[in-house]
Protein backbone atom coordinates (compact mmCIF):
# COMPACT_ATOMS: atom_id res chain seq x y z
CA UNK A 1 0.00 0.00 0.00
CA UNK A 2 1.09 3.38 -1.02
CA UNK A 3 2.48 5.24 1.90
CA UNK A 4 0.33 9.52 1.22
CA UNK A 5 1.57 12.49 2.72
CA UNK A 6 -0.94 15.39 2.03
CA UNK A 7 -0.02 18.78 2.57
CA UNK A 8 -1.19 20.91 4.36
CA UNK A 9 -2.72 18.90 7.56
CA UNK A 10 -5.65 20.73 8.03
CA UNK A 11 -7.32 23.09 5.95
CA UNK A 12 -8.75 26.66 6.86
CA UNK A 13 -10.22 27.45 3.44
CA UNK A 14 -12.21 24.43 2.44
CA UNK A 15 -14.11 21.70 4.53
CA UNK A 16 -11.15 18.94 3.48
CA UNK A 17 -9.44 16.13 5.98
CA UNK A 18 -6.42 15.32 4.92
CA UNK A 19 -6.69 11.69 6.74
CA UNK A 20 -9.56 10.99 3.78
CA UNK A 21 -7.67 12.53 1.22
CA UNK A 22 -4.68 10.01 2.27
CA UNK A 23 -7.25 7.36 1.79
CA UNK A 24 -8.43 8.23 -1.54
CA UNK A 25 -5.00 8.75 -2.90
CA UNK A 26 -3.91 5.57 -1.58
CA UNK A 27 -6.98 3.46 -2.76
CA UNK A 28 -6.25 4.66 -6.55
CA UNK A 29 -2.47 4.04 -6.32
CA UNK A 30 -3.60 0.89 -5.31
CA UNK A 31 -5.68 0.11 -7.92
CA UNK A 32 -2.75 1.58 -10.14
CA UNK A 33 0.08 -0.92 -8.74
CA UNK A 34 2.04 2.12 -7.71
CA UNK A 35 3.11 0.68 -4.41
CA UNK A 36 5.52 3.86 -2.99
CA UNK A 37 5.55 6.70 -1.13
CA UNK A 38 3.41 9.77 -2.88
CA UNK A 39 3.36 13.48 -1.39
CA UNK A 40 0.32 15.21 -2.72
CA UNK A 41 0.55 19.43 -1.93
CA UNK A 42 -2.63 21.06 -1.93
CA UNK A 43 -3.01 24.76 -2.73
CA UNK A 44 -6.57 25.37 -0.72
CA UNK A 45 -6.95 28.85 -1.59
CA UNK A 46 -7.74 28.08 -5.02
CA UNK A 47 -10.49 27.22 -6.45
CA UNK A 48 -9.39 26.34 -9.69
CA UNK A 49 -8.89 22.97 -11.32
CA UNK A 50 -5.05 22.78 -12.26
CA UNK A 51 -2.57 20.08 -11.03
CA UNK A 52 0.61 18.76 -12.17
CA UNK A 53 3.83 16.44 -11.17
CA UNK A 54 6.28 18.06 -9.36
CA UNK A 55 8.66 15.57 -9.01
CA UNK A 56 8.63 11.85 -10.44
CA UNK A 57 10.61 10.07 -8.80
CA UNK A 58 10.21 10.58 -5.40
CA UNK A 59 5.89 10.93 -7.01
CA UNK A 60 5.22 14.84 -5.72
CA UNK A 61 1.89 15.68 -6.56
CA UNK A 62 0.83 19.41 -6.83
CA UNK A 63 -3.26 20.01 -6.96
CA UNK A 64 -4.86 23.36 -6.43
CA UNK A 65 -7.64 23.32 -4.08
CA UNK A 66 -10.42 22.92 -7.15
CA UNK A 67 -9.23 19.87 -8.88
CA UNK A 68 -10.79 18.18 -5.16
CA UNK A 69 -13.71 19.61 -4.89
CA UNK A 70 -17.33 19.19 -5.24
CA UNK A 71 -18.69 21.15 -7.61
CA UNK A 72 -22.08 20.52 -6.42
CA UNK A 73 -21.34 21.46 -3.14
CA UNK A 74 -18.60 24.50 -3.03
CA UNK A 75 -15.64 23.90 -0.33
CA UNK A 76 -16.99 20.29 0.40
CA UNK A 77 -14.01 17.63 -0.71
CA UNK A 78 -15.56 15.34 -4.26
CA UNK A 79 -14.63 12.33 -4.26
CA UNK A 80 -14.99 11.35 -8.07
CA UNK A 81 -13.14 14.77 -8.91
CA UNK A 82 -10.15 13.28 -6.57
CA UNK A 83 -10.12 10.07 -7.61
CA UNK A 84 -10.17 11.37 -11.24
CA UNK A 85 -7.46 14.09 -10.91
CA UNK A 86 -5.13 11.83 -9.13
CA UNK A 87 -5.67 8.67 -11.52
CA UNK A 88 -4.72 10.86 -14.15
CA UNK A 89 -1.20 12.02 -12.58
CA UNK A 90 -0.59 8.58 -11.24
CA UNK A 91 -1.04 7.38 -14.87
CA UNK A 92 1.43 9.76 -16.61
CA UNK A 93 4.09 8.86 -13.83
CA UNK A 94 3.44 5.12 -14.93
CA UNK A 95 3.13 6.14 -18.64
CA UNK A 96 6.83 7.89 -18.62
CA UNK A 97 8.21 5.11 -16.35
CA UNK A 98 7.48 2.18 -18.83
CA UNK A 99 9.57 3.32 -22.10
CA UNK A 100 6.69 4.07 -23.98
CA UNK A 101 7.08 7.83 -23.41
CA UNK A 102 10.95 7.89 -23.56
CA UNK A 103 10.27 10.24 -26.38
CA UNK A 104 7.22 12.75 -25.22
CA UNK A 105 7.94 16.32 -24.30
CA UNK A 106 8.35 16.98 -20.64
CA UNK A 107 5.13 18.91 -19.07
CA UNK A 108 6.42 22.07 -19.15
CA UNK A 109 6.95 21.25 -23.44
CA UNK A 110 3.45 19.86 -23.74
CA UNK A 111 0.69 22.22 -25.14
CA UNK A 112 -2.69 22.35 -25.03
CA UNK A 113 -3.43 19.67 -27.52
CA UNK A 114 -1.29 17.32 -26.43
CA UNK A 115 -2.23 17.29 -22.80
CA UNK A 116 -6.19 16.92 -23.94
CA UNK A 117 -4.95 14.07 -26.32
CA UNK A 118 -2.71 12.38 -23.31
CA UNK A 119 -5.74 12.59 -20.91
CA UNK A 120 -8.22 11.14 -22.81
CA UNK A 121 -5.88 8.19 -23.06
CA UNK A 122 -5.63 8.05 -19.19
CA UNK A 123 -9.40 8.56 -18.66
CA UNK A 124 -10.79 6.08 -20.73
CA UNK A 125 -8.12 3.64 -18.89
CA UNK A 126 -9.53 4.79 -15.91
CA UNK A 127 -13.05 4.28 -16.45
CA UNK A 128 -12.19 0.81 -17.16
CA UNK A 129 -10.52 0.49 -13.74
CA UNK A 130 -13.69 1.84 -12.07
CA UNK A 131 -11.67 5.21 -11.01
CA UNK A 132 -12.51 8.04 -13.62
CA UNK A 133 -15.00 8.51 -16.44
CA UNK A 134 -16.99 11.82 -17.14
CA UNK A 135 -16.61 10.58 -21.09
CA UNK A 136 -18.33 13.45 -22.95
CA UNK A 137 -17.08 15.87 -20.51
CA UNK A 138 -13.51 14.39 -22.00
CA UNK A 139 -14.97 14.15 -25.57
CA UNK A 140 -15.68 18.49 -25.21
CA UNK A 141 -12.47 19.35 -24.01
CA UNK A 142 -10.74 17.26 -27.03
CA UNK A 143 -12.96 18.47 -29.45
CA UNK A 144 -12.04 22.01 -28.33
CA UNK A 145 -8.25 21.48 -29.08
CA UNK A 146 -9.22 19.30 -31.61
CA UNK A 147 -11.93 20.47 -33.81
CA UNK A 148 -15.87 19.34 -33.89
CA UNK A 149 -15.17 17.09 -36.75
CA UNK A 150 -16.28 13.26 -37.28
CA UNK A 151 -12.32 12.54 -37.38
CA UNK A 152 -11.84 14.10 -34.45
CA UNK A 153 -14.40 12.13 -32.76
CA UNK A 154 -12.57 9.03 -34.30
CA UNK A 155 -9.36 9.63 -32.77
CA UNK A 156 -10.88 10.11 -29.77
CA UNK A 157 -12.84 6.99 -29.78
CA UNK A 158 -9.57 5.21 -30.61
CA UNK A 159 -7.55 7.08 -27.98
CA UNK A 160 -10.80 6.66 -25.03
CA UNK A 161 -10.33 2.35 -26.27
CA UNK A 162 -7.05 1.80 -26.10
CA UNK A 163 -4.97 -0.02 -23.53
CA UNK A 164 -1.56 1.07 -23.63
CA UNK A 165 -0.43 3.36 -26.37
CA UNK A 166 3.10 4.59 -26.53
CA UNK A 167 3.59 8.35 -26.97
CA UNK A 168 4.62 8.49 -30.57
CA UNK A 169 0.99 6.77 -31.31
CA UNK A 170 -0.91 9.40 -29.09
CA UNK A 171 1.15 11.74 -31.05
CA UNK A 172 0.06 10.20 -34.39
CA UNK A 173 -3.88 10.01 -33.64
CA UNK A 174 -4.30 13.90 -32.16
CA UNK A 175 -2.25 15.20 -35.28
CA UNK A 176 -4.14 13.45 -37.82
CA UNK A 177 -7.37 15.53 -36.64
CA UNK A 178 -5.57 18.63 -35.42
CA UNK A 179 -8.09 21.46 -37.49
CA UNK B 1 -52.91 29.81 -5.14
CA UNK B 2 -50.55 31.83 -2.97
CA UNK B 3 -49.16 34.45 -4.45
CA UNK B 4 -45.27 35.56 -3.96
CA UNK B 5 -44.05 31.97 -4.00
CA UNK B 6 -40.81 32.12 -1.46
CA UNK B 7 -37.02 31.07 -3.71
CA UNK B 8 -36.20 28.18 -0.71
CA UNK B 9 -39.69 26.57 -1.94
CA UNK B 10 -39.29 26.30 -5.55
CA UNK B 11 -39.60 22.33 -6.59
CA UNK B 12 -35.95 20.84 -7.43
CA UNK B 13 -35.53 17.22 -7.81
CA UNK B 14 -32.49 15.42 -5.28
CA UNK B 15 -29.75 16.40 -8.29
CA UNK B 16 -29.73 19.48 -7.82
CA UNK B 17 -28.07 21.55 -4.73
CA UNK B 18 -28.70 25.01 -3.87
CA UNK B 19 -25.66 27.38 -3.02
CA UNK B 20 -27.05 30.65 -0.59
CA UNK B 21 -25.59 33.59 -1.58
CA UNK B 22 -24.30 34.41 1.53
CA UNK B 23 -22.34 31.10 0.89
CA UNK B 24 -21.47 32.26 -2.39
CA UNK B 25 -20.13 35.69 -1.24
CA UNK B 26 -18.26 34.77 2.41
CA UNK B 27 -16.01 32.18 0.52
CA UNK B 28 -12.92 33.11 1.63
CA UNK B 29 -11.23 31.88 -1.82
CA UNK B 30 -13.61 34.58 -4.11
CA UNK B 31 -17.06 34.28 -4.86
CA UNK B 32 -18.10 32.02 -7.85
CA UNK B 33 -19.58 34.09 -10.54
CA UNK B 34 -20.42 32.94 -14.02
CA UNK B 35 -18.64 29.72 -14.20
CA UNK B 36 -15.24 31.49 -12.92
CA UNK B 37 -13.78 32.70 -9.51
CA UNK B 38 -13.66 35.86 -8.26
CA UNK B 39 -9.74 35.36 -7.41
CA UNK B 40 -8.58 34.25 -10.66
CA UNK B 41 -6.62 36.92 -12.67
CA UNK B 42 -8.85 38.13 -14.74
CA UNK B 43 -9.13 36.14 -18.48
CA UNK B 44 -11.75 36.75 -21.29
CA UNK B 45 -13.24 33.54 -21.94
CA UNK B 46 -11.85 31.66 -24.28
CA UNK B 47 -10.97 28.01 -25.60
CA UNK B 48 -7.50 28.90 -25.69
CA UNK B 49 -7.89 28.75 -22.03
CA UNK B 50 -6.27 25.76 -20.22
CA UNK B 51 -9.47 25.85 -18.44
CA UNK B 52 -11.67 27.25 -21.27
CA UNK B 53 -13.65 24.00 -22.10
CA UNK B 54 -14.48 23.65 -18.02
CA UNK B 55 -15.16 27.04 -17.58
CA UNK B 56 -17.87 27.66 -20.70
CA UNK B 57 -19.25 24.05 -19.57
CA UNK B 58 -19.78 25.59 -15.47
CA UNK B 59 -21.40 28.84 -17.66
CA UNK B 60 -23.62 26.37 -19.01
CA UNK B 61 -25.21 25.04 -16.20
CA UNK B 62 -25.52 28.73 -14.89
CA UNK B 63 -27.46 29.46 -17.96
CA UNK B 64 -29.76 26.85 -17.45
CA UNK B 65 -30.47 26.83 -14.18
CA UNK B 66 -30.57 30.86 -14.56
CA UNK B 67 -33.45 29.65 -17.46
CA UNK B 68 -35.06 27.56 -15.27
CA UNK B 69 -35.48 30.68 -12.52
CA UNK B 70 -36.54 33.23 -15.46
CA UNK B 71 -39.43 30.87 -16.27
CA UNK B 72 -40.45 30.65 -12.93
CA UNK B 73 -40.14 34.24 -11.97
CA UNK B 74 -42.06 35.46 -15.56
CA UNK B 75 -44.83 32.98 -14.52
CA UNK B 76 -45.05 34.04 -11.00
CA UNK B 77 -45.24 37.50 -12.31
CA UNK B 78 -48.68 36.51 -14.65
CA UNK B 79 -50.40 35.63 -11.50
CA UNK B 80 -48.74 37.73 -8.43
CA UNK B 81 -50.52 40.79 -9.85
CA UNK B 82 -53.98 41.81 -10.41
CA UNK B 83 -54.81 42.97 -14.18
CA UNK B 84 -55.43 46.77 -13.71
CA UNK B 85 -55.12 47.61 -10.06
CA UNK B 86 -51.59 46.78 -10.22
CA UNK B 87 -50.71 45.61 -14.15
CA UNK B 88 -52.10 45.91 -17.33
CA UNK B 89 -53.11 42.86 -19.51
CA UNK B 90 -50.42 43.65 -21.61
CA UNK B 91 -48.13 43.43 -19.28
CA UNK B 92 -49.43 39.71 -18.13
CA UNK B 93 -49.12 38.68 -21.94
CA UNK B 94 -45.07 39.79 -21.95
CA UNK B 95 -44.49 38.00 -18.93
CA UNK B 96 -46.45 34.89 -21.20
CA UNK B 97 -44.71 35.34 -24.27
CA UNK B 98 -41.57 35.28 -21.53
CA UNK B 99 -42.59 31.87 -20.63
CA UNK B 100 -42.62 30.55 -23.78
CA UNK B 101 -39.22 31.46 -24.45
CA UNK B 102 -37.72 30.01 -20.83
CA UNK B 103 -39.29 27.26 -21.54
CA UNK B 104 -37.57 26.52 -24.72
CA UNK B 105 -34.19 27.80 -23.52
CA UNK B 106 -34.48 25.43 -20.73
CA UNK B 107 -34.79 22.44 -23.50
CA UNK B 108 -32.11 24.70 -25.66
CA UNK B 109 -30.03 24.12 -22.63
CA UNK B 110 -30.41 20.71 -21.59
CA UNK B 111 -29.55 20.06 -24.96
CA UNK B 112 -26.19 22.03 -24.54
CA UNK B 113 -25.22 20.57 -21.33
CA UNK B 114 -25.26 17.41 -23.03
CA UNK B 115 -23.24 18.22 -25.89
CA UNK B 116 -20.24 20.36 -23.75
CA UNK B 117 -20.53 16.61 -21.25
CA UNK B 118 -22.27 18.73 -18.79
CA UNK B 119 -24.64 16.71 -16.21
CA UNK B 120 -27.89 18.24 -14.39
CA UNK B 121 -27.45 19.58 -11.39
CA UNK B 122 -23.53 19.03 -11.41
CA UNK B 123 -22.65 22.27 -10.42
CA UNK B 124 -24.24 24.45 -7.40
CA UNK B 125 -27.35 26.43 -8.03
CA UNK B 126 -27.63 30.22 -6.91
CA UNK B 127 -31.06 31.30 -6.50
CA UNK B 128 -30.22 34.95 -7.18
CA UNK B 129 -32.57 35.40 -10.55
CA UNK B 130 -35.23 34.22 -8.76
CA UNK B 131 -35.35 36.29 -5.83
CA UNK B 132 -34.85 39.37 -7.55
CA UNK B 133 -38.53 37.56 -8.75
CA UNK B 134 -39.91 38.12 -5.39
CA UNK B 135 -40.26 42.19 -4.95
CA UNK B 136 -43.61 42.68 -4.65
CA UNK B 137 -43.55 45.91 -6.96
CA UNK B 138 -44.24 44.45 -10.63
CA UNK B 139 -42.40 47.21 -11.89
CA UNK B 140 -38.87 46.96 -9.32
CA UNK B 141 -38.76 43.03 -10.20
CA UNK B 142 -39.20 43.83 -13.83
CA UNK B 143 -35.99 46.21 -13.87
CA UNK B 144 -34.51 43.72 -11.66
CA UNK B 145 -34.73 40.62 -13.51
CA UNK B 146 -35.42 41.89 -17.22
CA UNK B 147 -33.39 44.83 -17.22
CA UNK B 148 -30.42 43.74 -14.90
CA UNK B 149 -30.16 39.50 -15.20
CA UNK B 150 -31.72 39.34 -18.31
CA UNK B 151 -29.33 42.58 -19.78
CA UNK B 152 -26.05 40.07 -18.08
CA UNK B 153 -27.26 37.47 -20.15
CA UNK B 154 -27.05 39.21 -23.36
CA UNK B 155 -23.50 39.36 -21.53
CA UNK B 156 -23.31 35.63 -21.35
CA UNK B 157 -24.76 34.33 -24.32
CA UNK B 158 -22.84 37.12 -26.65
CA UNK B 159 -19.63 35.87 -24.62
CA UNK B 160 -20.68 32.02 -25.09
CA UNK B 161 -21.26 32.55 -28.98
CA UNK B 162 -18.15 33.85 -29.43
CA UNK B 163 -16.45 31.15 -27.54
CA UNK B 164 -18.59 28.70 -29.63
CA UNK B 165 -17.02 30.44 -32.84
CA UNK B 166 -13.50 30.66 -31.67
CA UNK B 167 -13.86 26.89 -30.93
CA UNK B 168 -15.17 25.63 -34.38
CA UNK B 169 -18.66 24.71 -32.51
CA UNK B 170 -21.23 25.56 -34.60
CA UNK B 171 -23.78 23.96 -32.24
CA UNK B 172 -23.07 25.88 -29.42
CA UNK B 173 -22.40 29.75 -31.84
CA UNK B 174 -26.01 29.36 -33.18
CA UNK B 175 -27.81 28.15 -30.39
CA UNK B 176 -26.60 31.17 -27.90
CA UNK B 177 -27.15 32.94 -31.07
CA UNK B 178 -30.90 32.29 -31.20
CA UNK B 179 -31.61 32.84 -27.15
CA UNK B 180 -29.35 36.10 -27.48
CA UNK B 181 -32.09 37.37 -29.83
CA UNK B 182 -35.01 36.34 -27.15
CA UNK B 183 -33.08 37.91 -24.15
CA UNK B 184 -32.75 41.20 -26.04
CA UNK B 185 -36.59 41.18 -26.71
CA UNK B 186 -36.54 40.44 -23.00
CA UNK B 187 -35.10 43.34 -21.73
CA UNK B 188 -36.24 45.51 -24.02
CA UNK B 189 -39.83 44.59 -23.02
CA UNK B 190 -38.28 45.91 -19.25
CA UNK B 191 -37.28 48.51 -20.32
CA UNK B 192 -40.60 49.54 -21.92
CA UNK B 193 -42.59 48.55 -18.78
CA UNK B 194 -40.18 50.58 -16.59
CA UNK B 195 -41.14 53.81 -18.76
CA UNK B 196 -44.60 53.15 -19.32
CA UNK B 197 -45.12 52.46 -15.41
CA UNK B 198 -43.02 54.87 -14.50
CA UNK B 199 -44.14 57.52 -16.92
CA UNK B 200 -45.87 59.89 -14.01
CA UNK B 201 -44.17 58.78 -11.05
CA UNK B 202 -40.16 59.99 -10.37
CA UNK B 203 -39.90 58.31 -7.32
CA UNK B 204 -40.66 54.94 -8.44
CA UNK B 205 -39.06 55.40 -11.45
CA UNK B 206 -35.97 56.25 -9.28
CA UNK B 207 -36.78 53.07 -6.78
CA UNK B 208 -36.59 50.56 -9.68
CA UNK B 209 -33.47 51.98 -11.12
CA UNK B 210 -31.67 51.76 -7.73
CA UNK B 211 -32.54 48.54 -7.36
CA UNK B 212 -31.53 47.63 -10.68
CA UNK B 213 -28.25 48.89 -9.60
CA UNK B 214 -28.24 46.66 -6.52
CA UNK B 215 -28.91 43.62 -8.72
CA UNK B 216 -26.32 44.81 -11.33
CA UNK B 217 -23.47 45.69 -8.97
CA UNK B 218 -23.83 41.77 -7.54
CA UNK B 219 -22.28 40.59 -11.35
CA UNK B 220 -19.85 43.46 -11.05
CA UNK B 221 -17.24 41.87 -8.35
CA UNK B 222 -13.82 42.55 -9.58
CA UNK B 223 -14.46 43.57 -12.94
CA UNK B 224 -15.57 39.86 -13.62
CA UNK B 225 -18.54 41.35 -16.29
CA UNK B 226 -17.04 44.61 -18.24
CA UNK B 227 -15.62 46.09 -21.71
CA UNK B 228 -12.08 45.88 -20.68
CA UNK B 229 -10.60 43.11 -22.96
CA UNK B 230 -9.34 40.97 -19.72
CA UNK B 231 -13.08 41.00 -18.36
CA UNK B 232 -14.46 37.31 -18.54
CA UNK B 233 -17.74 38.46 -19.47
CA UNK B 234 -17.68 40.93 -22.38
CA UNK B 235 -20.47 43.88 -21.46
CA UNK B 236 -22.39 44.23 -24.79
CA UNK B 237 -22.93 47.37 -25.76
CA UNK B 238 -24.36 47.07 -28.88
CA UNK B 239 -27.45 44.42 -27.82
CA UNK B 240 -27.99 46.33 -24.70
CA UNK B 241 -28.99 49.75 -26.90
CA UNK B 242 -31.00 47.15 -29.27
CA UNK B 243 -32.78 46.34 -25.52
CA UNK B 244 -33.61 50.13 -24.77
CA UNK B 245 -31.06 51.13 -22.33
CA UNK B 246 -28.96 54.58 -23.20
CA UNK B 247 -25.66 55.17 -23.25
CA UNK B 248 -25.56 56.48 -19.58
CA UNK B 249 -26.89 53.57 -18.57
CA UNK B 250 -24.60 51.61 -20.53
CA UNK B 251 -21.62 53.77 -19.44
CA UNK B 252 -22.62 53.45 -15.42
CA UNK B 253 -22.48 49.53 -15.98
CA UNK B 254 -18.58 49.59 -17.19
CA UNK B 255 -18.00 52.14 -14.30
CA UNK B 256 -19.40 50.27 -11.99
CA UNK B 257 -16.94 47.30 -13.14
CA UNK B 258 -14.02 49.17 -13.00
CA UNK B 259 -15.08 50.12 -9.77
CA UNK B 260 -15.57 47.08 -8.56
CA UNK B 261 -11.95 46.21 -9.69
CA UNK B 262 -10.30 49.49 -8.75
CA UNK B 263 -11.87 48.33 -5.15
CA UNK B 264 -10.52 44.45 -5.63
CA UNK B 265 -7.16 45.03 -6.21
CA UNK B 266 -6.94 48.64 -3.82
Amino acid sequence: MAQVSVKPESFEMVFYDAAVIGEVVSDVAGRLGVDEAITVDIDEASPLGRSKILSYDPIDLWVDGGAFEDTRRPRQFGQSRSRDTIGRLLLRVLDRRSGRFDDAPTDEELDLVQFAAWDVHSVGRLERLGIGGQRKRRLYQFRNRHGFTDVADAAFDELWGSSELSWSEIERISESCRS
Amino acid sequence: MRKIFPAEELARDSRFIRQTNEQRLNDPRGARVAGGNTSENLAKLTPELPNGPDRARALMHGIFVGEIQALEGAGRTCWDFEIGDEVPLALKMDMARQCWDEARHCEISISLAEHMGTELGEYAENGLLYEASCNPDPVLRLTGVNRALEGLAIDVFNTMKEFGNMAGDPVLEFCEDWMLADEVTHVKMGSDWLRRLTQNDKERLDKALEFQKVVDRLFSFNGFRGEDDDSPIQLTRRFRELAGFTDDEIDEIADMSRDARAEATA
